[in-house]
């Protein structure tokens, strides 16, 4: 279709321009001033990858990235086993299906900060009714303070996120009613059982899903800020600070603007490296 | 053999829903009952239905922190996020997935690299931009950051469905005499309705729930969100559970609400805005 060069340069300018500056404009100034020394109203002056090693020698940043790298691996494990199982068995079509598949959402689609809330009180130590599960079981004085425990609190804040796999779910089930009936036929005419029909059918036909849904719970563990702050708070000490968490006050506690930059360099290489990883793993750039 | 393994396989399937059920619903049921009783009933968890349809929590919820306001101020922040998200993305989805022009695959291709960015990373430089134009305690900040945040899941619903409606309704259109920017509005625009509902939904959610944004970017009451009137009043609800667990019913209903009527948008949200990404 023949068209006036003007109006797909109208139609493009206001998106062009609005992501260029939420988004470009902001890469291009934290990797800038990741090598610069900047602090809040002073002078920004160029002192090379000084940041980087500085925030290498932090025990708060290798804590952070450490916390970030496992929550990242169980994301991609656990959690996505959660959502495949999930997936595995509300397609079956059952009557309950669709009641389990609204359910399963809810955590996902609320607030985190809001879920956060429900986790604090959850395991609150007063009131929480873990605890007083744990109580009425017979353990008449466990009073575990979850998110204050240095042995406990990350166990409590991996719980906010390891068991919602809805997401994951959503991609295999949709990918799953694409699989041909005559193919599954043909699987059961062949004498393949329920587990067969999975591990030989199923769930190679389903690779890419599972693949798009790893990449999608792998990133999810770089945005955990708001359930942080609202539960643990990174503590207690560093025990469960993550990247965003640790960008957040040493922007705005601590005010070194070049530092939370260089940090931030860092998050972006590894959701880049976590994606890379990960779509080697399923090989998702090849056909099914 | 074979009825040993059906039992087992029912049973796993079993516990497996009942364990899923109890994560899921079980703190949702909890809270929401809770937010119905008084402190001496919440502190004796007594796990259920409260004495009496209390909303005692829910007034004094409004009094201890200025919900209201909040409300008001995530409404107009959700209602001009998804506004001039749709628009702006619904014109440019149109013509790189319509047309053929230079730099079409690069200007897509930077659109969706947007979703391989953590957010976290831009708080920082988001903060010196927005601070720079002058809109940082303003829900018009806010505004701006959550447009540009839709985008590329915005680009990739609206696209994928342009290229299903056949070329010959321009074509005809184009026939009558009617130009480029008339076919748009009055041929293109009104086909592509499901995937603008599909779109803003995504945008509702993403505005309505966004926490780290909102909190460094606002500062006062008058430009605070909802996700943040939890965060600052943790402290002033301690004492007070029942008000506390009535704000987070008041913070969560809506896009529970939002859910529940538009399930379907949702999931085919979420499944168009992955598999391109």
């Amino acid at each position: 279709m023949k068209i006036k060069k003007r109006w797909v340069i109208l139609f493009l300018l206001p998106g062009v321009l609005w992501f260029a500056f939420v988004y470009l404009f902001s890469i291009i100034q934290v990797g800038v001033t990741s090598l610069c020394e900047w602090r809040i109203a002073g002078e920004i002056t160029f002192k090379g990858f000084d940041n980087y090693v500085q925030i290498f020698r932090s025990a708060d940043f290798r804590r952070a990235l450490l916390n970030n790298v496992i929550w990242i691996v169980l994301q991609s494990t656990v959690h996505v086993l959660f959502g495949v199982i999930f997936a595995l068995i509300v397609s079956r079509g059952k009557r309950y299906s669709g009641f389990f598949r609204t359910v399963y959402m809810l955590p996902n689609i609320i607030s985190s900060a809001a879920l956060g809330m429900l986790f604090y009180n959850i395991f609150n130590p007063m009131y929480g009714p873990v605890n007083k599960l744990i109580q009425a079981l017979g353990f008449k004085d466990f009073r575990a303070n979850w998110y204050a425990d240095t042995r406990l609190s990350f166990f409590a804040v991996t719980l906010t996120w390891l068991p919602f796999a809805a997401i994951v779910a959503i991609l295999v089930i949709a990918e799953l009613a694409a699989i041909p009936d005559s193919i599954l036929e043909a699987a059961i005419v062949d004498g393949a059982g329920e587990l067969a029909l999975i591990w030989h059918i199923k769930l190679p036909l389903v690779r890419s899903a599972i693949g798009t849904g790893t990449i999608l719970a792998a990133t999810s563990m770089l945005q955990k800020l708001d359930i942080l702050a609202m539960t643990s708070n990174g503590g207690p000490g560093n025990r469960t600070m993550n990247l965003p968490l640790l960008i957040y006050k040493t922007a705005f506690n601590t005010n070194n603007f070049g530092m939370a930059n260089a940090q931030g360099v860092v998050l972006i290489l590894v959701g880049l490296l976590s994606i890379g990883i990960i779509n080697k793993v399923y090989r998702m750039n090849e056909p099914v | 053999m074979k009825i040993v393994k059906k039992v087992l396989s029912k049973l796993f399937i079993f516990l497996f829903l009942s364990a899923a059920l109890l994560v899921t619903l079980g703190p949702f049921l909890w809270v929401f009952f809770a937010s119905f009783q008084t402190n001496r009933e919440i502190l004796s968890f007594t796990l259920g239905f409260p004495s009496g349809l209390n909303i005692k929590n829910y007034a004094k919820a409004l009094q201890i922190a200025p919900i209201a306001q909040y409300y008001h101020n995530s409404i107009i922040v959700t209602f001009f996020g998804i506004i001039f998200n749709l628009l702006i993305m619904s014109m440019a989805a149109y013509v790189l997935s319509r047309f053929q022009f230079k730099m079409q695959g690069l200007i897509r291709t930077m659109f969706s690299m947007g979703l391989l960015i953590p957010g976290a990373a831009l708080l920082l430089p988001l903060y010196t931009s927005v601070s720079t134009v002058r809109l940082y305690d303003s829900v018009w900040g806010l505004i701006v950051v959550y447009v540009g945040f839709g985008i590329p899941t915005t680009l990739f619903i609206l696209s994928s469905y342009y290229r299903t409606i056949p070329r010959e309704m321009e074509e005809s259109a184009y026939l009558d005499g009617a130009g480029f920017v008339r076919t748009y509005l009055y041929v293109i625009l009104p086909l592509a309705k499901p995937a603008f509902a599909t779109a803003g939904v995504m945008q509702f959610l993403l505005c309505w729930n966004e926490f780290q944004f909102a909190l460094t970017l606002t500062t006062g009451h008058q430009s605070r969100t909802l996700p943040i009137a939890l965060y600052y009043f943790q402290s002033a609800f301690a004492s007070d559970y029942g008000a506390m667990f009535a704000a987070v019913v008041l913070v969560s209903l809506p896009s529970i609400i939002v859910y529940v009527i538009l399930q379907k948008q949702v999931v085919s949200g979420l499944v168009a805005g992955a598999v391109k990404g």
